[in-house]
């Protein structure tokens, strides 16, 4: 093994770890945001806006995220009203269209996430919040909402490893992070064995940590099912 | 020219050429699929097996190739199997480079990642076979070889197929990725349509509508396998049977 | 042929970990016993039966099953049958009935019943259907013949279970509660067929919680505590003036059965 080699190759991967986070992280944030307004929709109730969203889960589930990510890049600019909008400024950056189609297709799948969440709150605790006079904002945020998160957290775990893969996608819209950056090696050097096991340990690494943390949160979130310490009640 | 024409299966139209790269697709995934159900076995029963190295080697590979960026194993293996192919090919004595087929590349690597969520989705089914039923195969006198003939592989084949159909659509989307070795299949059809027409949006919405397609479709089909297979499960057939 | 020793156990024992469930279990069956083994949960019955057929490796003893014994091995890490086809073997000779049925849900009711006699003993498929036809028409379950385990009352997956061990024309049948897992008005259609098999002259082992069977249908109560063969003999005996006091105490809680 030429570890020479191999430290270099890590040295500038590491270089491209951060924008493979800000990918990861804003996608994350804004997929979020928006999965809770489509699960907001879904639920509703309401024929209209529960088929809106139905239909834009089943088209961001059932498309490859590429294809979504080449229609915001490529396909945006074709018009006139984008491209001399206010936005086109923003648009017009590759990281932009990059997070934006990561988000759009992630909160297909989280819209799913939570509404499994939802549906696994048991109807006998709805009830009981109904019976202390709670109802409407206060019995979502007070009630379902945290028991449906606990309930979606496993699924969101997974959810969350696969959009820091999904971020390797960026590198197809010309957006320097890892896996781009290790194409860029592979084609240089053509030691592609080398590249390729630095770059995986690097996204190993990451979706480690990323599970060791969502461990913890569902450690904190679920004390309801521990047994009782009365120790640490102090 | 209208949008129509441009999408018409004649010869100014892209039709053909769409639908064409649309078979390539379901090609390249039952290929993978194919290739992963070799693979998915071979490391399912590494992890189930008593050896502590195949459970370690089974841990690994799924970590592996669950974890990794589907992009970086399409690049290691069309890149890292040309490479291959061309040392072999100095070695007997010819000196160009040889690529891998994009075909046969695209469809290992999407096959090997396949595999290791199909590994997952066996050994699942494994763990869902009534124990009571292993031992009464083995209290009748079945030799291992027979018990995992008449009695596991049947079971496993019937509790996989909703984790297999999952499998499916994930490897239908995975395959997009193939077009970056330059297999023309959906993807990168609408690409090159997209790009000599300057019609971005109109071939990047269609190809994605024909990929809406292929995955309705397919979740139909292994709705209807499931059903078929769960018929023995079901008590509301007592009347039929 | 009465006489002929179809199963004898020596010294049979068996521990998980440290704990010793089997502390030395000996017993033969005669051509045409029927041997109702009782005992508290816990007993070791069931272990007992188990290791018979090996479905528990038992950590000492032997198991001579129509006078061949089965042959193990004794390593590091304890014992391991020597041979697994003479296992397999002698697994075929012995019909062994669960307490869950275990009916293969993925196979209709004749295919459960002709699985063992067509791909293990190789017999040819028309024999293997005929003579399963008639097991099942014996068992009262005839018309279900097509029907999946799914679709059948406990009752009728059991005695579907018995029809599949009867199969195998084993020599000896060895059942593990058979009715235990069944509601109480089920329970009386598969003794029935239990009777009827023993009046036939099966040998047959039965661990049970029946008190009836084993007094009016065995020719012989065997009584575990704790690992060991606390008493035995025949039924009047053990249900009449010779009880032990631990077998008086285990079966006050039953009732006298009549």
């Amino acid at each position: 093994m030429d570890f020479a080699f191999l430290s270099s190759t890590m040295v500038t991967l590491i270089r491209a770890v951060p924008t493979t986070l800000v990918l990861f992280s804003l996608s994350i944030l804004c997929g979020g945001i928006l999965a809770l307004g489509i699960t907001a929709l879904r639920v509703s109730g309401n024929p209209v806006l529960s088929g809106f969203a139905k239909a834009y889960i089943f088209v961001f589930r059932g498309s490859p995220l590429l294809i979504q990510m080449f229609l915001v890049f490529y396909g945006l600019g074709q018009f006139g009203v984008i491209r001399y909008s206010f936005l086109w400024p923003f648009l017009r950056e590759p990281i932009v269209c990059a997070v934006l189609s990561l988000a759009l297709c992630t909160a297909g799948y989280t819209a799913e996430i939570f509404r499994g969440g939802i549906r696994a709150v048991p109807a006998k605790e709805i009830e009981a919040a109904r019976s202390v006079g709670m109802s409407g904002f206060l019995l979502v945020r007070r009630i379902i909402a945290p028991i449906a998160f606990r309930h979606a957290l496993p699924a969101y775990s997974t959810e969350i490893v696969l959009m820091m893969k999904s971020t390797a996608l960026a590198s197809l819209v010309t957006v320097w992070e890892v896996t781009g950056v290790a194409q860029r090696l592979i084609s240089q050097t053509y030691r592609t064995m080398e590249v390729f096991l630095c770059a995986a340990l690097i996204y190993l690494v990451l979706n480690f940590i990323i599970l060791q943390a969502m461990n913890l949160l569902e450690y904190s979130l679920s004390r309801h099912r521990r047994p009782f310490a009365p120790g640490l009640r102090a | 020219m209208a949008a129509w024409e441009l999408l018409g299966l004649g010869a100014k139209g892209w039709g053909a050429f769409l639908l064409v790269a649309a078979v390539t697709t379901l090609a390249v995934t039952a290929t993978a699929l194919a290739i992963g159900a070799v693979a998915g076995a071979a490391i399912a029963a590494a992890k189930l097996s008593g050896s502590v190295i195949l459970r370690v080697i089974g841990h690994v590979y799924t970590t592996v190739f669950r974890g990794v960026p589907e992009l970086l194993i399409i690049y290691l293996i069309y890149f890292g199997g040309s490479s291959g192919l061309t040392a072999v090919g100095a070695w007997l004595g010819y000196d160009g480079f040889l690529g891998l087929p994009s075909f046969a590349a695209g469809a290992l690597a999407v096959g090997i990642i396949s595999g290791a969520y199909q590994a997952e989705v066996f050994r699942g089914a494994f763990h869902a076979i009534p124990r009571g039923e292993l031992e009464a195969a083995m209290a009748i006198g079945m030799s291992r070889r027979l018990r995992l003939r008449r009695i596991i592989v049947p079971q496993v084949l019937r509790f996989a197929i909703p984790g297999l159909g999952n499998v499916w659509q994930l490897s239908l989307k995975d395959s997009a990725l193939v077009s970056v070795t330059g297999l023309v299949e959906l993807m990168r059809a609408s690409q090159i349509a997209s790009g000599s027409t300057r019609q971005y949006f109109l071939f990047y919405i269609v190809g994605g509508a024909l990929y809406l397609i292929l995955t309705s479709l397919s979740d139909r089909v292994f709705n209807t396998a499931e059903r078929r297979a769960n018929r023995s499960m079901s008590a509301s057939t007592i009347g039929g049977a | 042929m009465p006489g002929v020793t179809r199963l004898s156990v020596r010294n049979l024992r068996k521990s998980f970990g440290t704990h010793e469930v089997l502390k030395g279990i000996s017993m033969d069956a005669q051509d045409g016993d029927v041997i109702s083994v009782l005992g508290a949960s816990g007993s070791g019955k069931s272990t007992f039966l188990r290791c018979i057929n090996l479905l528990e490796t038992p950590s000492g003893g032997e198991v001579w099953v129509d006078g061949k014994q089965i042959r193990m091995l004794n390593g590091r890490g304890g014992s391991r049958p020597a041979s697994r086809a003479q296992v397999d073997h002698i697994r075929s000779e012995l019909g062994m009935v669960f307490q869950g049925f275990n009916l293969w849900s993925h196979m209709t009711i004749l295919q459960n019943v002709i699985e063992g006699p067509l791909h293990v003993l190789k017999r040819p498929k028309a024999e293997c259907i005929a003579v399963a036809e008639e097991l099942l028409a014996k068992v009262g379950i005839a018309d279900k013949r097509h029907a999946y385990p799914a679709h059948l009352s406990g009752g009728q997956q059991q005695r579907a279970a018995i029809a599949r061990a009867l199969a195998m024309k084993p020599k000896v049948m060895l059942f593990d509660e058979p009715t235990s897992a069944l509601d109480p008005e089920l329970v009386g259609e598969v003794l029935r067929v239990m009777r009827a098999l023993a009046e036939e002259g099966m040998t047959m082992l039965v661990v049970t919680h029946e008190m009836s069977f084993a007094r009016n249908v065995s020719n012989r109560v065997v009584f575990m505590r704790d690992g060991i063969v606390d008493s035995s003999g025949a039924p009047e005996d053990m249900f009449g003036a010779g009880a032990s006091p631990a077998f008086r105490q285990f079966i006050g809680h039953f009732g006298n059965p009549q």
